[in-house]
Parts: C-alpha cells; structure tokens; sequence
C-alpha cells in the first residue's frame, strides 16, 4: 500500500506500507517540477516494487526517503 | 480578562416600524435591517422571514445560525475578523446578546467549488426532525440572501455570510443601551490550587486540504480558515465568537459554538470542580503524516506546558481528520494529561471498530451516536406548509452527501425530503450514543 | 409462591468429580439435581429457582465428537425440561469454555435460553461471543462465588423471560451488536462526569470499548519482479473522464476495473478523480499520482517488471463502512489471484 498517512495504514493492518507524497498527490509532487516529480515517482513505485521483494513480519514501513535501496522500518 | 455578557431573551419576533427589544419581544425594522445588507454592492438580493418553534415551515438552504452578539464595552468586535471585521483580541468588558433566537443565512452558495463538501443542512420548526436540534426552541430570523453569481466562489461566500452578520448587528444593538435582564460573568478567577487543571482541545475542520485554498470559507478562527499551528483561546474569546461556524452539520454553526454546553459548563464550574485553563483550537486536515503527527504532538504540548492535567476533546470533521484528533488524544495521555473524547461514530458493521484508527490511549470516549442519519433511522420529515429560501433542494447522487440513489434530482423543498446525511452532535447537547 | 424455576446445569468431568483429564473422554450423562459446584449455584438462586438435574460431559469428548456429543445434551436437556440453562462457569479452562460455548448454543438451539462464565480471555469467548451470552469470570474456581451470583441474576432474568439489556448494563461480554442507545443524559454532561472520574482515579466505562483492528498474515514476498505480473488498484475515486461508468463519489459499494492495456500512461483527458474526500484538483492533471502506470510501463519496458497486469481497479475509498471495505477488497483479491497477478501496488488517498 502506498498511502501518505502510512502511519494510520499499518495501525488498521495494512502489511506493506510505503510512504507516499501527499493525500492529494501520493506519487509525486507537482511542485518539484515536472522532472523531479516523476523521479520523486519513480523513487516511490520503485520502494512500492522492492517491499513487494521482501518479507515482512506484520505491518512494515518502506520509507523512500531513506537511503539508495530502501530498508524496511518495522512498526513498533 | 473579564466578560460580563448581558442577556436579552427574545419570545417573539415581528417586524415594525422600528428595530427594538423590549420584554422579549424584538421587534425589527426590515426596511432598515435590509438596507444595511444592500449597501454591500456584491448582494442581488436579500429578504427577511421569521420562523417560529412549532411552525410548520422549513428553512433550505442553511449556512449558518447566528446568535446577535455585541460589544458594549471592551476592545474589538463580536465575531472579530470574519469578513472584514475588527481583528483585535476580544473577550473583555460587557457584550449584549439575544438570547432564544438566531439569524439564520439561507443562500444557494455553496462552500467551495472544488467538490466533496456541499451544503446541506435544512431545519424544520416542528416534528420529530426538528426535535433533534436545539433550533426548534429558538426564534429564527432568517436571511434569504443571493449574491451576484459572477463573482467568485470566495467573494459569493463572503458576501452572505457578511450579510447575515450586518442583520445580526442590526439587531443586537437595539440593546446597547438597555439593562439586560440577564447577566453573567465570565472570568479565570484564583481558585483552589488542589482542583485539577484542565483544557478543551477543540478539533475544527480547515477548508484548506478540500479547497485547495488558503482562504475558502468555513468555520473560523479569527477569519482564518486555513491550516495553522494550534491557537490558545481564552474562553472569553470564544464567548464575543472568536470561533465562528459554519461547517457543514446543523451542529457546526456560530450559534452552536457560542453555545456549545460543554463548554459553558467547563467556564461555568471553575473554581468549583476543575481550574479551566483555556481553549486550544486544533486546525484538521492535514494531508502527511508528518503534518498530522506533528499538530498533535505540539497540541499536546501546548496543553502539557500549560500546566494541563486533564483535557476534553471534541472535533466537527470526518474521514481523515479522526487521525490527528486521535494522534493528540495518544500524544496527551503519553505527556501524563487525561483526556475525554466526545465523538460520535461510523458504522458498526461486523464488529469491526467504529473510529478509524483506534488507539488504546484513548480509553475515555463518550459516543454521540452514529453520525449518518440514516443509520440512526431517522425518518423522512414530512411535508410542510411553508418554505423559507429555495422551493426545492437538489439530491446528489454520489457524492459526499452519500447514498440517495437514482439520477441527481431535486425534489420540492416542502414535500418529503431524506434528512442530510450527517446528524453529528459535536458538543453533546444530546443524550443518543451507542451501546452494545 | 411461585413455582420456582428449572434450571438445567452443564459441568464437564473434572467439576463433576470423575477425575481430571484421564476421564476427559467421557461421554455424555445426565444426573439428579446440583453436582459439584451447582450447589453453590443453587444457594446462589435460593429458593427462586431449582437446578433438576446437571449434565456431564467429557471436554474431550465433547471438542473432538460433537456430532455425537451436542445431540446427546440436547436430549438431556429435553428430559430435563428446564426455564434456563446455566453451563460452567468454565474460567480459564480453554476447552471447557469452548465446550460451554456449543452447549449454550445447542440449548438456545433447542430454544432453551442459555447463560455461561468465563475469563474474558478464554478462547470460547472469542469463539461463542456474539450467539452465547457469556459472563465474565475469574481465572480460576477461586472466583466461584462472584461467578455463581452473577449467573443467579442472570438465570433469574432470563428464567421470567425478562428482556436482557445491553451487555455494557447487565455485565455479560459483548456480542458486538453495537447499537444506538438514548442514555438518558446529555453527552456533554457524561463527558465532564468521565473526565472527573478519570482525573479523581475513580472508575469509568468507556462508551467505545477499544476495540483492536484486524491482522492479517502478510503475502509471501515476489521471488524475482523481473518475471512478476504487477496489478494497480486505487481507492483515489479514479474515473474515466466524464464518469460515464457512474461511479460514486463516497460510500462505494462497488469497485470498477478498467483495461490499461493499450495505456502507456493515464492522461487528463482520460481519466480524472472523483472522490469526496480529497481536493481532485491536482489528480485531475495528472492521473498518474492515484494510479502510477507511466511509472510502471517504464519499469516494465526495462525489464525491471515482467508486466503491467491489464486490469487495474478503482473505487472511491471515503467513507467505506470496514465490513464494506473488506468485502470489496476480498472481490478484488480473488479476481487478481484468478489471473495469476504476483503483486499488487494499492494507492490509497
């Protein structure tokens, strides 16, 4: 699931979590510019495809912000 | 800071050849009332109309219910800073209101224009419906405005609400000079340092996220509808209408916040069972979580440094919103201040939750119900005889008004009509919940 | 003086005092008047009500054969002819909670009404909850003697057919049928008396039990996304342009597939949001936010993916009653299993 309020997505049961932009532009941001927007996309489909790669205990955040290949941050 | 407000109760409303109160009887020079809402040049039309408890009438559409406030004594303006008014700090001196009644804005504006939210609240006088609402007991003054149609939606939006606040001046200040028959003081006198110290964190909705405006009409705080940091009131502020409605539940209006029991019971019983420290206004719809944690946790905060050991906790939203409201409920009870949430509920369905992200921090919650009306099985109000504002009222199919069902349609104002789509008793002026 | 009235009591082998679990395989029997703890049941009911007879059954027997167990109960309980049917209290005993579980749900099968006690935490509550009217007890036989008074009463109620209350009122676990319910006193006044209860240390009940969200057991990972068929779903209220398919805005009970196909991209002058519960501005421009298939065809032509699924899903997640919710999602689930699809990316607004 990618979803900004990733936060409320794993407490109600969601397993993988990545964490998206905005509630009203969750795979991107319009005001990077059309460039940095889609690579901003890219980042988060790319952490999206990666989560689905790895096994996860119960609810996992796959934060792409985080460094170049994404780690999982275990709910706590 | 101390607040006396004078109280003038009004038992009836006509209208004459002059605006005056007098034994609770108001009377109002329409004339004059309507001249004042027409020397805005953004109004195209404007009248006025009395709705009386036990009528059989019905108002649509209604923005919003104003109860006449006025500064007498003391800096500032009653409902400060919406549509252009006074922006300094109110809550002292002396201020007269009229009690038993409000003015009603009934106009075919619409909130925004970006979708999602539309406005639907309609009020009868008399029936089971009415019964629900505190409405049914007022006398109404009701103002069937329109504005120029070309203006903007923000400017439209101003230019009603500003007119219903003109009629409501109007009246008020036939009682500037008069002795009320009604007083009360309002004040955070010393009390007993043993009473425990308590806040009212009050969840309301900002336009901002729905809009995408920064300035698109809705309940506000000092004119500002946008998303901000938490504002610490003093609940004087509140009582000369600092927060002013609407949102978009008959339980979201100025009226409704200027007399929100909960409340007045917290300013009314301090010093007898807790020291009230004040009002902290929680802004909602934030659209990260970054930002919803955050406005909780400073919130939070604000509430811990201020010396909080207690909170109650309400909020006027929906959807999303429950997030950050839950999230500061969480971020109090960790900082050691007890809270109360005063909520209604979604569906049960199943067993499963009725909040949308329960959190066992909040183990106080006292449930206003079910907050669709028709999951509460609430009838369709009959027709009625009479119709203040439009003669019909379009049903949306699909949108956040919910299930109608069949193609958009709008159906005549005084025949049969669903009832909106939320009940929502913010501040629990009712006594319906849930149970199991 | 009114007949008192019949009760029928339930105990398994060990309360019966046939021994511990080396007799758990017992079958089914059906004595005279109190056994066991009955007769601190019966002392609890006084002279109101009269236990006729107790029946006995292994846990064992009764868990692991009740096609055989259940309609020899039910018999006994026809014999017995009784107003109610009291089973256990069984506190912590797992098995046993479960055993007084199906009895009581035999009874009321046989239209008996029926009343058992356990430890909230035994695994019959979580089973038996919503059809059993279940007490709650103590962990152990320590606690008999609450558990017994508390039985009494309801044994009583139920005896005079006397309507049960809400399970928060009359003390019994809840069967989870939330409902509305007029208290009587303003909420705003119930808020300010739970706030002094609460900052005096004094007790409350809370309106809204917590009430934890489901866990499910995640999917197991994608081996190789090289070879993966990758599926999107939305719940952003993804349209096509002009909503010619009329979907809702809020409160779904329904979701949409449409083909990607032939789409390299979604485009605004395909597609568009309608959602009642985000600002659809800024999806409008561009789909692709709420549903992100230009990303995917890139993946997808550089090999990263194995294919873009052809069928992507859209509905308008706001206001979705979760038992709604769960049932558009387990429709989803199953097509998307149906058609092979390794993994799916779920954007939610």
């Amino acid at each position: 699931m990618i979803s900004a309020i990733y936060t409320f997505a794993m407490t109600t049961g969601a397993n993988r979590v990545v964490r998206g932009a905005r509630i009203e532009h969750v795979c991107g941001d319009p005001s990077l510019g059309s460039e940095k927007d889609y690579a901003y996309g890219m980042r988060i489909v790319g952490t999206a495809l990666q989560a689905l790669t790895v096994a996860v205990p119960g609810p996992t955040l796959f934060d792409p912000q985080a460094e170049e290949t994404p780690e999982a941050v275990h709910a706590s | 800071m101390r607040l006396e407000l004078g109280s003038f109760p009004v038992r009836t409303i006509a209208f004459g050849p002059a605006t005056r109160w007098a034994d609770g009887r108001l009377t109002v020079d329409k004339a004059a009332a309507l001249a004042e809402v027409r020397r805005d040049a953004r109004i195209a039309s404007a009248d006025l109309e009395v709705a009386a408890p036990g009528e059989s009438v019905r108002i649509w559409p209604v923005r919003d219910v104003i109860e006449p406030r006025i500064k007498v004594d003391g800096p500032g303006q009653c409902y400060p800073a919406i549509c252009g008014r006074d922006v300094a700090t109110v809550g002292q001196g002396r201020t007269h209101r009229l009690s038993g009644m409000g003015v009603v804005e009934v106009s075919s504006v619409n909130w925004h224009d970006s979708g999602g939210d539309f406005v639907e609240t309609y009020l009868d006088m008399a029936g089971p419906f009415a019964a629900m609402y505190p409405y049914q007991r007022l006398q109404l003054l009701c103002l069937v405005v329109e504005p120029d149609p070309a203006l903007s939606d923000e400017s439209r939006n101003d230019a009603v609400h500003k007119a219903a606040l003109a009629v409501s001046d109007h009246v008020a200040r036939a009682t500037i000079s008069l002795t009320p028959p009604e007083r009360e003081t309002f004040e955070l006198g010393p009390c007993d340092p043993a009473l425990p110290r308590v806040v009212y964190i009050w969840g309301v909705h900002s336009p901002q996220a729905m809009s995408g405006s920064l300035t698109a009409f809705c309940t506000a705080t000092y004119g500002l509808t946008q998303l901000t940091a938490p504002w610490l009131l003093h609940p004087n502020e509140i009582v000369d209408g600092a927060l002013t409605g609407p949102y978009r539940t008959a339980f979201a209006m100025s009226w409704t916040v200027a007399n929100n029991p909960l409340f007045l019971d917290l300013c009314r019983r301090h010093g007898r069972d807790w020291s009230f420290l004040g009002v902290i206004v929680l802004r909602t719809e934030w659209t990260t979580q970054h930002e919803k944690q955050m406005i909780a946790n400073q919130t939070a905060k604000t509430a811990k440094m201020l010396g909080a050991q207690g909170a109650v906790v309400t909020w006027d939203a929906g959807g999303n919103e429950f997030i950050e409201v839950v999230r500061t409920i969480q971020a109090c009870e960790r900082l050691g201040v007890k809270t109360v949430f005063l909520t209604s509920e979604d569906d049960a369905t199943d067993g499963a939750p009725t909040m949308l992200e329960p959190l066992p921090e909040a183990d106080a919650i006292v449930s206003t119900s079910f907050f669709k009306n028709v999951t509460l099985g609430v009838a369709d109000p009959p027709p009625v005889r009479r119709v203040i504002g439009l003669d019909r009222k379009v049903i949306h199919r699909g949108s956040g008004v919910g299930l109608h069902g069949g193609a958009d349609s709008a159906l005549p104002t005084s025949g049969t009509l669903p009832p909106p789509w939320r009940y929502d008793d913010h501040y629990g002026f009712g006594t319906l919940s849930c149970i199991e | 003086m009114t007949t008192p009235l019949r009760v029928a009591h339930y105990v398994n082998q060990f309360f019966a005092g046939m021994g511990g679990e080396e007799r758990a395989d017992v079958g089914v029997s059906v004595r005279e008047g109190p056994v066991g703890p009955g007769r601190a049941l019966q002392a609890a009911l006084g002279e109101s009500a009269r236990i006729v007879g107790t029946i006995v059954c292994g846990d064992n027997f009764i868990n692991e054969s009740p096609a055989a167990a259940l309609p020899a109960v039910t018999a006994g309980l026809r014999e017995l002819a009784p107003d109610v049917v009291v089973a256990g209290p069984a506190f912590g005993s797992g098995r046993y909670g479960l055993a007084c579980g199906m009895v009581c749900r035999a009874a009321r099968e046989a239209e008996f009404p029926a009343v058992t006690a356990m430890h909230p935490d035994n695994p019959g509550v979580a089973a038996f909850r919503r059809e059993v009217i279940i007490l709650p007890a103590g962990e152990s036989a320590t606690s008999m003697q609450p558990a017994m008074e508390g039985l009494a009463r309801l044994v009583l109620k139920l005896g005079r057919g006397e309507a049960l209350g809400p399970a928060e009122i009359e003390g019994y676990v809840s069967q989870g049928a939330r409902r509305v319910w007029d208290r009587g006193r303003p909420g705003y006044q119930r808020a300010l008396d739970m706030l002094l209860a609460k900052l005096h240390d004094r007790p409350f009940v809370s309106e809204v039990p917590f009430r934890a969200p489901d866990r499910v057991t995640p999917a197991a990972p994608v081996a190789d996304l090289s070879r993966a068929t990758i599926a999107m779903v939305t719940t952003g209220g993804l349209v096509r342009k002009g909503n010619p398919d009329r979907q809702v805005a809020a409160n779904a009970t329904r979701y949409h597939r449409h083909s990607v196909r032939d789409l390299e991209a979604l485009t605004p002058e395909g597609w568009e949001a309608y959602h009642a519960g985000y600002f659809n501005h800024i999806v409008n421009r561009n789909p692709n936010y709420i549903l992100p298939l230009s990303f995917l065809r890139d993946l997808e032509a550089k090999g990263r993916i194995g294919r873009v699924h052809e069928w992507m899903y859209a509905l308008p997640g706001v206001s979705t009653p979760v038992a709604m919710a769960r049932e558009l999602g387990r429709g989803i689930g199953e097509d998307l299993r149906e058609a092979r699809v390794d993994g799916v990316l779920l954007v939610a607004t």
